[in-house]
């Protein structure tokens, strides 16, 4: 790390900290944002769940707290001082750019076993994408309104920087961690096995179906430990339906940013369960197709799946875009093969401003309704799949440029 | 690879930049004059009652014969305390209201802003529901004095007469709170606000309460001469929100076609219905609506979703008097207590344009809406503009070492010509909108005594700074990079604007609306270094519409100084909420010097010899 990066983490932590403490009720605000908060990570929620857990009533009664017993004893163990809860969020986004400086580093996002992007030298340094995580808008808004997607972020990006330099153990410790956590990260384990055996440096290499067989073994044992860890934090099995029941069957309707929300207080019960099975299975889908026509770059076929995740998954929030977005910028090379972008990022920013707008009009003006704010959270939402869909475009036009670099500075068309 | 780019689009730029600029030029001209279409009878509609449970005019009014007589004694009683402290009144009133058997409440407030401080006292008094369960109220209001500062006489008399009058009926199913606020601005706000328990540390506590209210009456019927002309309606609340239009159609209603009172709205005092007259109409409620301040006691109660009006008395030479006056608000009170739930049916973006004529939001916001879609068709005008570009050279070359650099057998790609260098611009926007801060902060906290002088300092200072940026810029940054820096800084703050208009838009239409028309020039107005004359043309249309230039026309359309104008901001900031100030100086003046920035910068690279081809 050099001094740029010693920099850019410092004033990403200088930025944050001097919010917290220039405005204190900025927090509390922040943190009743449905955009930002949502019924599995809310900070309001934490502390019901903290306050039961340490009275000695089960936290996972009452249907409020949705959240890993772990976090429980974590915050419980925590004194109870704002300030180091403070710390502990800074921390954890200063942890966040430090994986993403180790992971632009490695030069993976340029350069593969299978594949030497033919505009590496276009890409960014690694402070620069510290920089653009820490100054990110939706990343400091989302550690500021302190809901505990920041510390799954955190350990994603922990994951994916140990798996870019091949080392299997902290990087599967990791994504169980963050599984166990919220769940939908279980959607990046294969390409983080792609991602992980092809940075691996030991030789020979043994054959992927092995290296995938004893990853998954040790990944089920880790995931036992945490689980049984819980059951011993809590006394029963509760937490299970009301963690991972939560982000499956969506018995909470908050709004957020996401798509479901919506369309199931739309739905009549009877098609419920059926809806339900349909929208999970269609995250699920994206999988082997992002991780086979991405093969020969694992690390882009993560970012994508998470971008995907961010979208489709039943509790989304800003967090999820903002860590997509930062994870986008290590990309940085090809921006200049993706056709929309000046366009996507209007949109963003255009359902950045509207989406509070509706909801204050729907909420406390009370003369909108509903509608206004699902409205935006489409426009929200097509652009962030637009944003994915067109990165993907320009991934795939990198690769096809090196196996055909005639073909370079030409326009493609449909036939 | 089956993906499809529009080609033809791609390689002939110049057909894509005519396009945008003339759908930028079409949709302003189609938002300006889709305004002026509004009035006519195929755009706009009559009013009509949505809410059923209403029926309103449809009981009998009893108020009159000897409760007239009761309300001449309270005249004379409010006469004889015109003068006194305002504890005095309150006591008096509190005692008043006690031996009409009704639980009373008093309220003192203090609230500071531009130096001055407003204090006074409340007092209100609750009517227990014979028929409810104390979970709904509705409230009838008389300010001590009016928003002129005029003692409220009748207002008030007829207040404490219907409060006897009222508690001898048994239908009532909400209950009825009759608020005598000490004055019409600061008052019931500080009421509104400790109702809610969301008050300052200056003002007290309510001790008696009752249920949400549904609907507030004001009564403002000044003067000791009691026979009056016709019923002024006000409606505009706080930050251009508006009552539901149910409420306002009911009191039409009643006071035309059961009592036979002629209403008026926007001080239109002989409205003949024709076009000049209602857009004449629908042009004071926007600008009402822009400046989002208090038209009266009811502006304060709408942020709370509370539908609120003001029935004012208007002229002297006319024939009717407390009386039909007691029977409207009788009547209004019957058609409120028959509510059912929240008014909700009728529409709650609307402009009025006579007593009976109406347009919803669906006519109307496209006009706005097309302002802020010019903005924004301009900006990504400027974005795909190939001006947007800079350091071709540098790039050549940097090609060409790529070329030899690169290892052998291993393909290098560098895309389409010149990148755009985001970073000056993007940190010259940024770092301007942050500025905005300080003329909101200065004059939020300056006293009213040197408000003219900070005002005087801060128009020099908003002349000299924009000229002063673009030389500090045209000093420091490398000449091919200076066009495409201003170039690009002129599309990233209109792409704000936009973005900030149209959400605006959905909040408060008509200041949406103004600022977008004042904004017209920032669309052309661009740096020319070529043609010294025409930044010059530009440079003066841009100070013709600047928000100091605007702030002006506010002052002369009221007839008021500017520094009363600027108190009138600061009064509204500190006590009423009001975000007027924050929309002016945080999106709307940065965007105008950005502006500036662009157009001094044509006589700042004239003067330096740094001009590259425009």
């Amino acid at each position: 790390m050099d001094r740029k990066c010693l920099l850019a983490i410092g004033a990403g932590a200088l930025i944050r900290l001097v919010l917290f403490t220039a405005f204190p009720s900025l927090p509390t605000i922040l943190a009743q944002r449905v955009e930002i908060s949502t019924p599995v990570t809310s900070y309001k929620r934490l502390q019901e769940g903290v306050y039961l857990y340490t009275h000695g009533v089960s936290p996972y009664d009452g249907g409020v707290f949705h959240q890993a017993p772990l976090l429980l004893s974590l915050f419980s163990i925590l004194p109870p001082s704002t300030i180091i809860t403070n710390l502990l969020y800074v921390l954890a986004d200063i942890f966040s750019a430090i994986s993403l400086i180790q992971i632009a580093s490695s030069g993976v996002p340029t350069v593969t076993p299978h594949h030497v992007s033919p505009r590496k030298a276009n890409s960014w340094p690694p402070w620069a994408i510290a920089a653009a995580f820490l100054f990110n808008p939706f990343t400091i808004a989302t550690c500021i309104a302190r809901p505990t997607i920041v510390f799954t972020n955190t350990i994603i990006l922990h994951s994916i920087a140990a798996a870019v330099n091949g080392r299997r153990g902290p990087a599967f410790v990791s994504i169980a961690m963050a599984t166990y956590l919220s769940l939908y990260p279980a959607l990046l384990l294969p390409p983080l096995l792609f991602l992980t055996y092809d940075s691996l440096k030991a030789t020979p290499k043994p054959s992927i179906q092995a290296f995938s067989a004893i990853t998954m073994i040790m990944l089920s044992i880790v995931l036992m430990i945490y689980f049984k860890l819980s059951h011993l934090i809590t006394g029963s099995w509760e937490f299970v339906a009301s963690t991972y029941g939560v982000h499956l069957l969506l018995p909470d309707l908050t709004p957020n940013v996401g798509l479901w929300w919506y369309f199931f207080i739309e739905m009549f019960d009877s098609f419920r369960a059926f809806f339900l099975c349909l929208f999970q299975l269609h995250l699920l889908i994206y999988v082997p197709s992002v991780c086979l026509r991405l093969r020969k770059q694992p690390l882009f076929a993560l970012i994508t799946l998470i971008g995907i995740s961010s979208i489709f998954k039943s509790y989304p929030a800003i967090g999820d875009t903002g860590l997509y977005l930062s994870l986008l910028m290590l990309y940085n090379h090809m921006f200049s093969l993706m056709r929309y972008t000046f366009f996507l990022a209007a949109a963003i920013l255009y359902a950045t401003f509207l989406g509070p707008a509706f909801y204050y009009l729907w909420v406390y003006a009370g003369s909108g309704n509903a509608n206004f704010f699902y409205a935006i959270t489409l426009v929200w939402s097509i652009s962030n799949a637009l944003i994915v869909a067109d990165a993907i475009y320009a991934a795939l036009r990198d690769e096809h440029e090196t196996e055909r670099p005639e073909l370079i500075g030409k326009d493609v068309v449909q036939i | 690879m089956a993906l499809r780019v529009p080609v033809n689009l791609r390689k002939n730029l110049s057909v894509v930049l005519y396009a945008f600029q003339g759908l930028s030029i079409l949709a302003v001209i189609v938002g300006l004059a889709s305004l002026l279409l509004l009035p006519l009878d195929e755009y706009s509609r009559r009013t009509y009652i949505s809410e059923n449970a209403l029926l309103p005019g449809q009981v009998h009014a009893y108020f009159g014969g000897s409760e007239q007589n009761i309300v001449r004694a309270f005249r004379r009683e409010v006469d004889l305390l015109g003068n006194s402290t305002s504890d005095v009144v309150a006591e008096r009133m509190a005692e008043i209201f006690r031996s009409a058997g009704l639980k009373v409440g008093k309220q003192r407030y203090s609230y500071k802003a531009a130096g001055g401080e407003y204090t006074g006292e409340n007092v209100y008094a609750v009517l227990h529901a014979p028929r409810g369960d104390a979970t709904e109220a509705i409230v009838l209001c008389a300010p001590w004095r009016n928003i002129d500062h005029l003692l409220n006489e009748g207002g008030v008399a007829l207040t404490l007469a219907l409060s006897r009058y009222f508690k001898r009926w048994s239908l009532w199913s909400k209950d009825i709170i009759f608020l005598i606020s000490s004055d019409a601005r600061a008052g019931p706000q500080a009421w509104v606000d400790a109702y809610h328990d969301l008050h300052g540390e200056n003002i007290q506590s309510l001790s008696v309460k009752s249920g949400a209210i549904q609907g507030v009456v004001v009564v403002d019927y000044p003067g000791a001469y009691h026979r009056f002309e016709s019923l002024h309606i006000i409606y505009d609340g706080i930050n251009g929100q508006l009552p539901n239009l149910d409420l306002i159609n009911t009191a039409v209603q009643i006071s035309r076609d059961q009592m036979g009172l002629r209403t008026d709205l926007q001080e239109m005092w002989n409205h003949d219905d024709g076009y000049r007259h209602r857009l004449r109409t629908m042009l004071r409620g926007m600008v009402n609506q822009a400046l989002g301040h208090s038209t009266g006691p009811h502006s304060s109660f709408i942020p709370y979703h509370i539908d609120a009006i003001t029935l004012a008395t208007h002229g002297d030479g006319g024939w009717h008097d407390e009386g039909s006056l007691g029977r409207t608000v009788e009547s209004v009170f019957r058609s409120l207590n028959n509510l059912l739930e929240h008014f909700h049916q009728s529409f709650f973006f609307y402009l009025l344009m006579a007593p009976k004529r109406f347009v919803s939001i669906g006519t109307y916001l496209p006009s706005a809406m097309l302002l802020a879609v010019g903005l924004t068709l301009t900006a990504i005008r400027l974005w795909v503009d190939p001006r947007s570009r800079s350091g071709e050279v540098e790039k050549e070359e940097k090609r060409e070492k790529e070329r030899e650099g690169g290892n052998q057998g291993e393909v290098v790609a560098v895309d389409g010509g010149p990148k755009r260098e985001l970073f000056l611009p993007m940190s010259i926007v940024i770092g301007v909108h942050f500025c905005g801060v300080i003329p909101f902060a200065v004059f939020n906290s300056v006293d009213h005594k040197s408000m003219s002088s900070v005002f005087y300092i801060s128009i020099a200072t908003s002349v000299i700074l924009p000229t002063l940026i673009s030389i500090l810029i045209t000093l420091t940054a490398s000449p091919h990079r200076l066009l495409p820096a201003f170039h690009l800084s002129r599309c990233f703050s209109l792409l704000f604007l936009g973005m900030f208009l149209s959400t605006l838009a959905t909040l408060n239409f008509s200041l949406s609306f103004l600022i977008g028309l004042f904004s017209l020039p920032l669309t052309f107005a661009r740096t020319t270094p070529k043609s010294v004359p025409s930044a010059l043309v530009n440079s003066i249309l841009l100070q013709a519409t600047s928000p100091f230039a605007a702030l002006f026309a506010v002052a002369g359309y009221w007839g008021l100084g500017v520094e009363d104008i600027l108190k009138e901001a600061s009064f509204g900031w500190w006590v009423w909420g009001m975000w007027t100030p924050v929309v002016v100086w945080c999106v709307w003046w940065p965007a105008w010097v950005v502006g500036r920035v662009s157009v001094d910068s044509s006589f700042v690279m004239a003067a330096m010899g740094k001009g590259g081809d425009l």
